[in-house]
């Protein structure tokens, strides 16, 4: 019983994790299916997303409100907006101009962004630390006779919950709505949707804003589950989220969930009956084993190179 | 931030200034480096403004051979790299005298090239046994080491009687040096280490790691480390309803773990050196201090200080201003400054240094622990 509850707790931990992961990769893989190229500055669209939703939270309490959902929505949809229109932007000036050129341009053009955007909260924000204030607290608690007690805190709750939404919402779209279908042609040819009046630029900018707008809710998300910001935030967990997104098949959404999972449990467990050390030698092991088996990824489609 | 960054503009006009003119006036350069910007800036912030206050009031006093003291700044951002550039200009602006660095793995590399190049470094903060373990002659420091530190903390938790103690550490030079010193410690008096385990600096979620101390049920966990993890560690840690007490060295002993972990940091234990702002023959100085707006609390304003100023008296003794007839002067003399009376063994490291064990608290205060 014991061991259960313990393996049960390092579950819904990488679970957390996980589906935060997921939130982050799905930008890497929109991108990636439909114009082939990888978007390194996303990770930075995250920070700036945790950035945002900590200035308007910061804002809004010290305007006097008190009532804790409204605080959430309102900084969730500043933290939204700034980081869509950031991931507008940065297509615009960074990855438009050199579409279509040679595959290194535009990656190289994505990691200048990424060092540009960094920096760039580096001098505005300072390189400090900045705790994250503690708004979701508690939990339920589960304990058999023993000495061990399980928790589950709200916060894990609004994670899991939120991600279900924001994925179901967007598996919706993606397959429901006229936008999503214009997506889905231009990722599978690009000059064809736009020989048939796709106005692929339109949809090129959707997909950065869409990804971007999930990046700013895991933003606010993770900030708020470990309670702290610093202009380098966005660094590891981009390595991570794309690590995510190449384990379930880059270019596939449900991959990306499923990745960003997998990724999540297999952390907490190399944590949990391992030892922490061992963690990324184990996830980036396990990413290397599966793309020796399946080079496109666990739901990768067997499709034409493209880096 | 716009004080780092005029920093940084300043440091970088100075010394661009500094190349341009060249050495016509005579002048003593100090170089300080080290983190001005990065995730410990902070602990650079009083390293800069305990040596530049030096500076200034020895300035005052009508210099070192009747030539002024002129700071030369450096930022290194606490990264082994970045120090070795940094050591690399140095020696290009013709430096003769280094304080710094602050980390122990940036002071490590860096003091390779000090040595071969002849010249003097003292580093106010690096607590790495190993800096000094090397022979080298231009390499001193005006705090303790982690030798010294990690016996006190693990006494402190010995004298506790705990049953299970757990030690993590941050797998850098400092974390882990400090970790197994108390360790060690720990193992002699015969307490049961039931976790000895590494994280990555730079980590955000610590969950899993916290699920496992409470299943290993401890009563005391150790950190070697800095703030930044640990403070996201003691946050995780209430938020899990994790039953235990916690203690870390002196790099997670400022207010800006406060920031970070809010009321999960009161309570905490941190070995830190005395509180010389607190010594009644340093009063002036500190008065000096808060009439220039700065705050002279931090463990290495004043280590900062006594390192500038050991420069300064040093020169003076030796009669000469070669690194190596001051290292020599620096070996045999005896120094009164704002840190005690600084006596120097053989390998650079002071003859005492003794840490004290603080309790921190939610607001950012901290009152001894016997």
């Amino acid at each position: 019983m014991q061991d259960l509850l313990y393996f049960s707790q390092q579950l819904i931990n990488g679970l957390t994790i996980g589906s935060a992961y997921a939130l982050i990769a799905i930008g890497y893989t929109m991108v990636y299916g439909i114009i082939g190229m990888i978007n390194f500055a996303h990770g930075e669209i995250y920070m700036i997303g945790a950035y945002t939703a900590l200035i308007a939270i910061t804002g809004l309490t010290a305007l006097g409100l008190a009532w804790l959902p409204l605080i959430l929505i309102v900084a969730l949809l500043c933290a939204m907006i700034v980081s869509s229109s950031m991931g507008w932007a940065v297509e615009r000036v960074a990855y438009r101009p050199v579409r279509g050129r040679h595959r290194l341009i535009p990656l190289i053009s994505a990691i200048g962004m990424s060092i540009f955007l960094q920096n760039y909260v580096h001098l505005a924000q300072g390189s400090r630390n900045v705790g994250f204030p503690a708004l979701i607290e508690g939990g339920f608690n589960f304990s058999a006779d023993g000495a061990f007690e399980m928790s589950l805190s709200y916060m894990q709750i609004t994670i899991f919950i939120t991600t279900l939404i924001c994925m179901t919402a967007l598996s919706l779209f993606i397959s429901r709505s006229r936008t999503g279908r214009a997506c889905r042609a231009v990722s599978q040819d690009l000059g064809m949707a736009s020989l048939l009046g796709i106005d692929t630029n339109r949809i090129i900018s959707a997909t950065f804003v869409i990804g971007a707008a999930l990046a700013a809710v895991a933003g606010l998300l993770l900030g708020m589950y470990y309670g702290s910001v610093d202009p380098l935030f966005g660094f590891i967990a981009g390595l991570k989220a794309f690590t995510a997104a190449v384990l379930g098949g880059i270019g596939s959404i449900p991959g990306a969930m499923l990745g960003g999972l997998i990724l999540g449990v297999s952390e907490s467990m190399t944590s949990g009956y391992l030892s922490g050390e061992y963690k990324d030698v184990v996830s980036f092991g396990l990413l290397i084993l599966i793309l020796l088996f399946k080079p496109t990824g666990l739901l990768g489609k067997p499709e034409v190179e493209k880096i | 931030m716009t004080t780092s960054l005029k920093k940084l503009v300043t440091a970088v006009s100075t010394s661009v200034a500094l190349m341009g003119a060249g050495h016509a006036a005579a002048d003593i350069q100090i170089g300080i480096a080290g983190p001005m910007t990065g995730p410990v800036a902070q602990y650079g912030d009083m390293q800069f403004s305990g040596a530049r206050m030096a500076i200034e009031q020895i300035n005052a006093k009508g210099g070192v051979m009747g030539e002024k003291l002129v700071a030369v700044e450096y930022d290194d951002v606490c990264d082994p790299k970045q120090a070795v550039t940094v050591a690399n200009r140095l020696v290009n602006d013709g430096v003769s005298y280094v304080i710094g660095h602050l980390c122990s793995s940036s002071t490590q590399p860096a003091s390779d090239i000090y040595e071969d190049e002849g010249i003097l470094m003292i580093t106010p903060a690096s607590t790495s046994p190993e800096i000094t373990e090397r022979g080298y002659e231009l390499v001193f420091r005006t705090i303790g080491l982690d030798s010294m530190q990690g016996p006190v903390a693990g006494n402190h938790i010995a004298k506790q009687n705990p049953e299970r103690v757990a030690i993590v550490h941050d797998k850098q030079q400092y974390g882990e040096g400090i970790a197994t010193a108390v360790r060690d410690t720990l193992k002699d008096k015969g307490i049961e280490i039931a976790m000895f385990e590494g994280i990555t600096a730079g980590d955000k979620d610590f969950s899993s790691l916290i699920t496992k101390l409470k299943q290993a049920d401890v009563d005391y966990v150790y950190f070697g480390g800095y703030h930044p993890e640990l403070g996201l560690i003691l946050r995780q840690a209430r938020q899990a309803d994790l039953d235990a007490i916690f203690m870390g060295p002196e790099g997670v002993g400022n207010k800006d773990i406060n920031t970070i972990a809010g009321e999960a940091a009161e309570g905490l234990l941190v070995t830190l050196p005395p509180s010389f702002d607190e010594k009644a023959e340093n009063q002036d100085l500190v008065k000096a201090f808060e009439a220039k707006g700065e705050d002279p609390s931090g463990p290495f304003v004043l280590t900062s200080y006594a390192a500038v100023q050991l420069v300064a008296e040093g020169i003076e003794a030796a009669g000469s201003k070669d690194p190596f007839d001051v290292a020599a002067a620096l070996r045999s003399g005896s120094f009164e400054t704002p840190i005690g009376t600084v006596q120097y063994d053989k390998a650079g490291d002071m003859k005492s240094f003794e840490f004290v064990v603080y309790e921190w608290h939610s607001d950012g205060s901290k009152t001894p622990v016997n």
